[in-house]
């Protein structure tokens, strides 16, 4: 799975912020420009950007093959003509360029996950967006984050309880819905546990905000970001 | 000190607390005795605020509650069943310092006070660590760093020991023994005294929504006969 | 210190309880992309209970809630926590071929928060008819199929035909299935909203 790991990377040094405006920069100007030219231009970049954060590529591939099913279908769903001559590869090029683009896209955003701890990008959002918007997305990823674990652990006890007792007999729609129904009860029971330990311990709309700053190195990447992103509109 | 003055409280017209009066001293270990459904859980939870009495007022440190939520709250920290849904963050230290973010305190103040709780519970050094890799007595005792992370006079648990094997129980134990001996005061709901009557100074017993009995643990064995508590092997 | 206490501005009790909602059905969603998937028979691909978790958010959170849960969890994908299909992460999956179904699951939420719970506070979905449920629950797959689809045959460049075959056909009798299962979870009365 790709995640965050940690390391001493040029990437795992970067703010959060300066990563995801190369991030912006780069997939504005990879969907203006799905020509083979600038796509070998991007390509480097991503080696760049991949090394940059030490991202094995092996194992990013393996995280995304169920997109990259995708990505290599659609060349050949393009191609295909019904009648003569059976294989457009005119279309199937242009549907080629824009799958490999789409490709990069992710890669680059790999970066990005491996070398960023959600503590980081928590701080960036509540010191990007102001006011209530910004608190309640910082400390509600920090919540998701927090509880993804617990409820998968929940989703699978659920599936083994119903496949102990004959569950796999039942209708798929009773399936569903039993999960659908287990799953929101003990989320919500969850919730009302947090939600008087957020009370006690004084959730509040202006809390301390945590530490983060630019540092010397991430002047020249945003300058970079900004190349990326104005190069989209040539 | 918490101070109740005649609380009543009815749930959906089922009545669970009866003109309670009830004043805990700074200081203090009491004890919270009662069989499940006795009021235990309501009690506490108007200490800081949780709850609000239909009758009656909770007082703390002369003020009362529902006049400085955020006084309550502060001065009361509270530890709740099942510690696994109070987490807000995904590792140790951020979860920690949630409490004292949400007061404004400057940053050092809050790796001051995240230190000073870890150590209190015996978790020094493990701020990073995942809280899902830890096991329940750690959670539990990082449940209660979270709550004295507030700097509270007063120390609230609910059943803290749901789910706990014996060593982790104990380990709990020894850490409120501990927090005790420094002055802080220990209120513990529980309906399992066996080695906790020797830590406390005095035992409140609940039943059916009242105070059937208030005194030293000495007399307290005799009246908790017929309460449906477990108490220590003779 | 008083000084500085006082400057704290607590989060409304009720809002407390409806954001930790929320945030942990956000969570739900992220964990049915990982572990929730259950095969159908007669289809290639097994349903991921995803979409389920976008008609509960709707119906149990409304409008207001229902937009930020949603909200959350395509931050917490974006920032890469591995909430995505298949457990994956990253602004590259918002902005890849599924990006579209991604971005219309907010119009979603807020479609059936609209139709089950109007502007004000929240009603129990169980009080409004099955068809009308239906109706709304349908008109959501049909906004999610229509952003999907479009995105994906703009950023593989793709005729719409082909975009259609790809992204949604696969999928018609799982999601279908999922309409009827939250129908019948909002009909068994058991889970308050409120």
């Amino acid at each position: 799975m790709l995640t965050y790991e940690p390391d001493e990377t040029l990437a795992h040094r970067l703010d959060p912020r300066s990563k995801l405006a190369v991030q912006i920069g780069f997939a504005a100007t990879a969907l203006a420009h799905p020509t083979p030219r600038a796509l070998l231009v991007l390509s480097a970049v991503t080696v760049v950007v991949l090394a940059a954060a030490r991202v094995s590529l092996r194992r990013t591939v393996i995280a995304y093959r169920y997109a990259l099913v995708v990505l290599a279908i659609a060349p050949v769903l393009a191609g295909v003509t019904i009648g003569s001559p059976w294989f457009d590869r005119a279309d199937a090029l242009t549907s080629g360029l824009a799958s490999y683009r789409v490709l990069l896209i992710l890669l680059v955003s790999a970066a990005y996950v491996r070398s960023t701890p959600v503590r980081d990008s928590r701080a960036a959002i509540q010191r990007t967006i102001p006011g209530k918007p910004g608190q309640l997305l910082g400390i509600g990823i920090a919540l998701v984050f927090r509880f993804l674990p617990v409820l998968q652990g929940d989703l699978r006890t659920i599936r083994e309880a119903m496949a102990a007792r004959l569950g796999t007999e039942r209708g798929t729609i009773d399936r569903i819905s039993t999960v659908g129904m287990l799953g929101l009860t003990r989320a919500f029971d969850r919730a009302d546990r947090l939600s008087l330990a957020l009370r006690a311990r004084c959730f509040a709309w202006n809390p301390t905000l945590p530490p983060l700053a630019f540092s010397r190195l991430d002047y020249p990447v945003l300058a970079f970001a900004l190349c990326l992103a104005l190069s989209a509109f040539y | 000190m918490i101070e109740f003055r005649s609380v009543s409280y009815a749930f959906e017209d089922v009545s669970v607390l009866e003109d309670v009066s009830l004043t805990i001293e700074d200081g203090e270990f009491g004890l919270l005795a009662g069989a499940n459904g006795s009021g235990k859980t309501t009690l506490l939870r108007h200490c800081n605020g949780l709850l609000t009495p239909d009758s009656g007022e909770v007082l703390v440190d002369g003020t009362p509650v529902s006049d400085d939520l955020i006084a309550a709250r502060s001065s009361v920290g509270m530890v709740f069943q099942h510690p696994r849904d109070q987490f807000v963050s995904a590792t140790v230290g951020a979860d920690v310092a949630f409490g004292p973010e949400n007061l404004g305190l400057e940053r050092a103040e809050i790796d001051r006070r995240v230190d000073a709780a870890l150590e209190a519970v015996n978790m020094a050094g493990r701020e990073d660590d995942r809280i899902d890799t830890l096991s329940g007595g750690e959670q539990s005792r990082v449940a209660i760093a979270g709550a004295l992370a507030m700097d509270p006079s007063h120390l609230v648990l609910d059943e803290p020991f749901t789910g706990l094997d014996e060593p982790a129980r104990r380990s709990v134990l020894e850490r409120l023994a501990a927090l005790s001996a420094d002055g802080t005061g220990v209120l513990l709901a529980t309906h399992d005294l066996r080695d906790v009557l020797t830590l406390a100074d005095r035992v409140i017993a609940m039943r059916d929504g009242q105070v059937a009995a208030d005194g030293s643990p000495d007399d307290a064995l005799e009246d908790l006969a017929g309460l449906e508590v477990r108490v220590p092997d003779r | 210190m008083a000084t500085e206490r006082n400057s704290v501005e607590l989060v409304d009790d009720d809002a407390v309880r409806s954001f930790a909602r929320a945030a942990v059905l956000a969570a739900l969603m992220g964990a049915a992309a990982v572990v929730g998937s259950i095969p159908i028979p007669l289809s290639p691909v097994p349903i991921s209970l995803g979409v389920l978790v976008v008609y509960l958010m709707g119906l149990y959170l409304g409008p207001y809630w229902g937009t930020v849960s949603i909200g959350l969890y395509l931050t917490a994908g974006a920032i890469g926590i591995p909430v995505f299909a298949n457990g994956t992460a990253g602004i590259g999956v918002l902005i890849g071929e599924t990006g579209g179904y991604l971005w219309a699951y907010p119009l979603a939420v807020i479609l059936i928060g609209l139709a089950v719970h109007g502007t004000d506070d929240l009603a129990d979905p169980a009080d409004t008819s099955t068809p009308v449920i239906a109706a709304v629950l349908l008109a959501a797959l049909i906004v999610i199929y229509g952003l999907g689809t479009a995105w994906l045959g703009y950023v593989l460049e793709l005729g719409a035909i082909e975009a259609l075959q790809l992204a949604v056909v696969p999928f018609v009798p799982g999601d279908l299935l999922k309409i009827v299962a939250a129908i019948a979870i909002v009909k068994a009365g058991r889970i308050d909203p409120t």
